[in-house]
């Protein structure tokens, strides 16, 4: 006995000191969790992306009405004025913009305000209050989304200096009324917690800290053990940090409701989110709003449960003033008013995920994603809200139109892509992945690669153009009857669209009817591997098969990849990468990357002018001539129609003087569709730009090239006294020489006194040293 | 017990103060309105001006978004692409240099004396990346341009 009791005692002084390590231990572990995630990375911001500025200038072609719609869908609201910025108020034919304040990527631009006059869709002048004209106003960019961390939350920080007092006293009075004396628990509140573990009720009691703990460290379950750690953890907190750096933090944690997919963190996101405002314009009414749905976002919901959120709100006002938080005068005016709660714009993790995709893909090749996902930086991009919203409008239309006129019942129904980018600097405007544009999958316009028919052809034709001794728009090309013959593959014979063969044709005829046969045989003369060396070089980027059929479009892509390919047409021979992200910044506004306006001369700029002019043929007079009643006839756009085996796919690629747009429709099964480019491809491209009033195209002529009037019966030089007679474009020396008999010598001597005065014209300018 | 657990709650909380986040605010000056000459868009030569600025300044990339923006409202306007070029041959960026002079040109017209600039600049930026056959061809359309 006397040997044992020293031995007991050592057993149990050893345990003892165990219990005490082992706690000192979890102590010590929970400190290091505490400091090193609540010091690092306190919050995971988003990537915030914008759409492009809208940039005023005088001479912009743009209606009031189009403005208004802009600052509508940026939060401005209309008078009255509610703070310094952030308003406008409108008068005919003149608008008053109080502009925020907005970080851009090249500084800061400070609230200010605008005067914006009118006159018939133009924008006639900027002045500023003191009625000095201003060059320039840029609205602040629409934020279009962002790339989420886990759980797609997202949150606007704030400080808590911005957040309006009557708010943080609305959240103590409710929530924790002992906030600033306790050390990180209420005893009393604790006992009440240590009951509902054993009950099952909703507990309540918890400090403001320890909710913030719950948040922020722990998982949702509720033991004793849970509990235990979370009120180390919430003492620990108050050990390091000051009461208002854990109010601040807990005013940006708490959760306010799902906006779909988004969870909304945070007062900052709350009250642009439920009343489209900053926070520091938040007013008793709003804020007690706010606090109240704390506890339960999704039963106090002001837009699925308003009369429940209005009572909860006014049980919060009622315990504010009690507590002396506010007057009673101020407590019956909140309590008064309506909920307030702005119109349900709520997109969820973004409007146009589509878009959005490109752009993240785009990010990837640049920054790390968990970057992309935690850092809060904003991503500038080239969205251009209303050519989006033309695009979207008039996909979804024109499909239901067709769905509607086959009845095909309820099989999955037709599909469709669009692109459209802006032929200077290949900046991407829209992208429309699918007749739903909200959906948020497959990406038609970016990933589903389909068979582009004839959209190739202007690869043939401008490989030929470039060959002017050989090869002019005049240039008779055989549409008969062709066979190719390749060893170890079956001959191939294509037929034309209408069944039938068209004999020697001029070739801009060959590419505005889109002869098959008549394409295939120059393109086979010309030779198979040059033809796609040009496709490459016009900027696709996948490997294509080197089979005669490639030429005539037995080649899958992507309405994005065709997008690439016309967009070097559409500039002259210059190709651009096609970009969506003009420039990325931190959090704060500092320049991280630009992505600037990059071209590459790919082409000579005669053979590209003489293809664009054959391309304006097309709309003219060829398989395009149904744009003609969506634009008047000055648009002088330029296109190509695709339709492929089965009509299962339906193109139209077409450029103005200010858009390039790439319209595809099909079955997402391949199914054939019944459908023609010109047919169903068209009128959305059609509805699309009508919309946006496109500027006309004027190609930019080159020096080389010489205008020659044509007789159209001959093919030869006539003149006004030929019928018909039409301006040509030729290559320097390529245009015929031979004169039609109906040309007279009077047109003759017309051409003869032109050319003089032209060299008399150069002649006198090197003399002048111009 | 409860003594250690506070020991080693107070030796933790002495291991690091607590964390401090300077607040940044970028301020930019006050832009100078600049006097436009008449006839032009008062926008494009307000951002000519301030590109001009920025070169001088050695901000290129600064110059090049000011001239991108310029060519968003103008795309057409040669001499902002001739500018671009001169910025991108400022950067060393020769074959972009080129391909912007060469995009100049192309919407030059009947502009001759800016055609010979284009085609001065690139003979410079091909002599620069020592390419002299070169740069005596574009020497010469230079000449022919005048």
């Amino acid at each position: 006995m006397l040997r044992r009791r020293p031995k007991l005692w050592k057993v149990v002084r050893l345990a003892l000191l165990a219990v005490v390590l082992a706690v000192a231990g979890f102590t010590l572990y929970l400190d290091i969790r505490v400091r090193s995630e609540f010091e690092g990375r306190r919050f995971a911001l988003p990537a915030r992306i914008y759409a492009r500025p809208l940039e005023l200038h005088a001479g912009l072609h743009i209606a009031q009405a189009d403005v208004e719609d802009e600052l509508g869908s940026l939060g401005y609201r209309e008078a009255p004025p509610e703070g310094d910025s952030g308003w406008y108020s409108k008068s005919e034919n003149s608008l008053v913009v109080a502009l925020r304040p907005f970080v851009f990527w090249d500084g800061k631009q400070p609230a200010k305000r605008v005067t914006i006059f009118f006159d018939q869709n133009r924008i006639t002048a900027l002045r500023d209050t003191g009625g000095a004209e201003l060059a320039l106003a840029r609205l602040e960019p629409l934020p279009i989304g962002g790339i989420y961390p886990a759980g797609n939350e997202d949150r606007v920080l704030v400080r808590l200096d911005d957040v309006p007092k009557h708010l943080v006293q609305a959240l103590i009075s409710v929530e924790d009324r002992s906030y600033f004396s306790h050390a990180g628990f209420d005893l009393r509140g604790l006992a009440r917690a240590a009951r509902s573990v054993f009950s099952d009720k909703v507990q309540g009691g918890s400090t403001i800290t320890q909710q913030l703990v719950k948040n922020f460290f722990l998982t949702p379950e509720r033991t004793l053990q849970r509990k235990f750690t979370e009120l180390v953890m919430a003492v620990l907190l108050e050990i390091h940090y000051d009461k208002n750096e854990i109010l601040e933090t807990y005013l940006n944690e708490i959760y306010f409701g799902q906006d779909r997919d988004r969870a909304i963190h945070g007062v900052g996101l709350a009250a642009q989110f439920y009343f489209g405002k900053e926070v520091q314009y938040l007013n008793v009414a709003e804020s007690a709003l706010l606090v109240g749905m704390v506890r339960g976002p999704a039963l106090y919901d002001p837009y699925r449960h308003p009369q429940r959120a209005l009572e909860r709100r006014n049980l919060v006002l009622r315990e504010v003033r009690d507590q002396k938080g506010i007057t009673p005068e101020e407590y019956a005016s909140a309590r008064g008013s309506p909920l307030n709660v702005s119109k349900k714009t709520g997109t969820g993790t973004t409007p146009y995920p589509a878009f959005l995709q490109l752009v993240h893909r785009q990010l990837r090749r640049d920054y790390d994603e968990a970057d992309l996902r935690t850092e809060g930086l904003r991503i500038f991009t080239t969205l251009d809200p209303r050519v989006q919203d033309a695009a979207e409008t008039a996909l979804a239309k024109r499909l239901a139109q067709y769905d509607k006129d086959k009845r095909f019942g309820p099989q999955p129904g037709l599909e469709g892509a669009v692109v459209v980018t802006d032929p200077q600097s290949g900046e991407v405007q829209a992208l429309v992945g699918g007749r739903d544009p909200r959906y948020r999958g497959y990406n038609r316009a970016l990933d589903a690669a389909r068979p582009v028919g004839s959209l190739l052809k202007p690869a043939i034709y401008l490989t030929a153009l470039s060959e002017p001794a050989r090869y002019t728009l005049l240039t008779p090309i055989d549409d008969g009857p062709f066979v190719w013959k390749s060893r170890g593959a079956p001959d191939w014979q294509p037929a034309n669209y209408d069944k039938k063969f068209h004999g020697m044709v001029p070739l801009r005829t060959a590419l505005a009817q889109s002869y098959n046969a008549a394409a295939a045989r120059l393109g086979t003369d010309l030779g198979i591997e040059r033809v796609l060396d040009n496709v490459r070089r016009l900027g696709v980027d996948r490997p294509l098969r080197p089979f005669a059929s490639t030429l005539l479009g037995a080649v899958e892509l992507s309405p994005f990849e065709v997008a690439q390919m016309y967009q070097t047409i559409a500039s002259g021979g210059f190709r651009s990468p096609l970009r969506a992200i003009r420039d990325v910044t931190t959090q704060e506004g500092r320049p991280l990357t630009r992505y600037p306006l990059a071209v590459e001369q790919v082409f000579a700029p005669e053979p590209i002018y003489l293809l664009a002019a054959a391309m304006q043929d097309v709309v003219r007079e060829g398989t395009a001539q149904g744009l003609n009643r969506f634009l008047p006839p000055e648009t002088a756009a330029a296109g190509k129609t695709g339709t492929t085996d089965e009509q299962r796919d339906a193109w139209f690629a077409g450029f103005t003087g200010d858009r390039l747009g790439i319209v595809w429709i099909g079955y997402d099964d391949n199914r054939a569709a019944r459908l023609s480019g010109a047919g169903a491809a068209l009128p959305v491209w059609g509805d699309m730009m009508s919309v946006l009033a496109p500027e006309p195209l004027a190609l930019a002529r080159p020096e080389r090239i010489e205008l020659v009037w044509i007789d159209p019966q001959t093919g030869l030089r006539g003149g006004t006294s030929c019928p018909g007679a039409t301006e040509v474009p030729f290559v320097q020396g390529s245009a015929p020489r031979e004169r039609a008999p109906c040309s007279g010598a009077m047109d003759a001597a017309v051409e003869v006194v032109e050319k003089s005065v032209e060299r008399a014209k150069g002649w006198l300018d090197r003399l002048l040293g111009r | 017990m409860r003594f250690v657990v506070l020991l080693a709650v107070l030796l933790a909380g002495c291991a690091t103060p607590p964390g401090t986040s300077p607040e940044s605010k970028p301020e930019q000056p006050p832009v100078v309105p600049a006097t436009p000459p008449r006839q032009e868009n008062i926008a494009i030569a307000g951002l000519m001006d301030s590109a001009r600025a920025e070169a001088a300044a050695g901000n290129l990339p600064g110059a090049a978004a000011s001239l991108e923006r310029a060519l968003r409202i103008e795309p057409r306007n040669p001499r902002l692409w001739h500018e671009l070029a001169r910025v991108r041959l400022k950067q060393g960026q020769h074959a972009q240099a080129e391909s912007v002079a060469a995009r100049s040109n192309s919407w030059a017209g009947d502009d001759k004396a800016l055609r010979a600039e284009n085609w001065r600049l690139i003979a410079e930026s091909r002599q620069a990346r020592g390419d002299t056959d070169g740069a005596q061809a574009a020497l010469e359309q230079a000449g022919a341009s005048r």
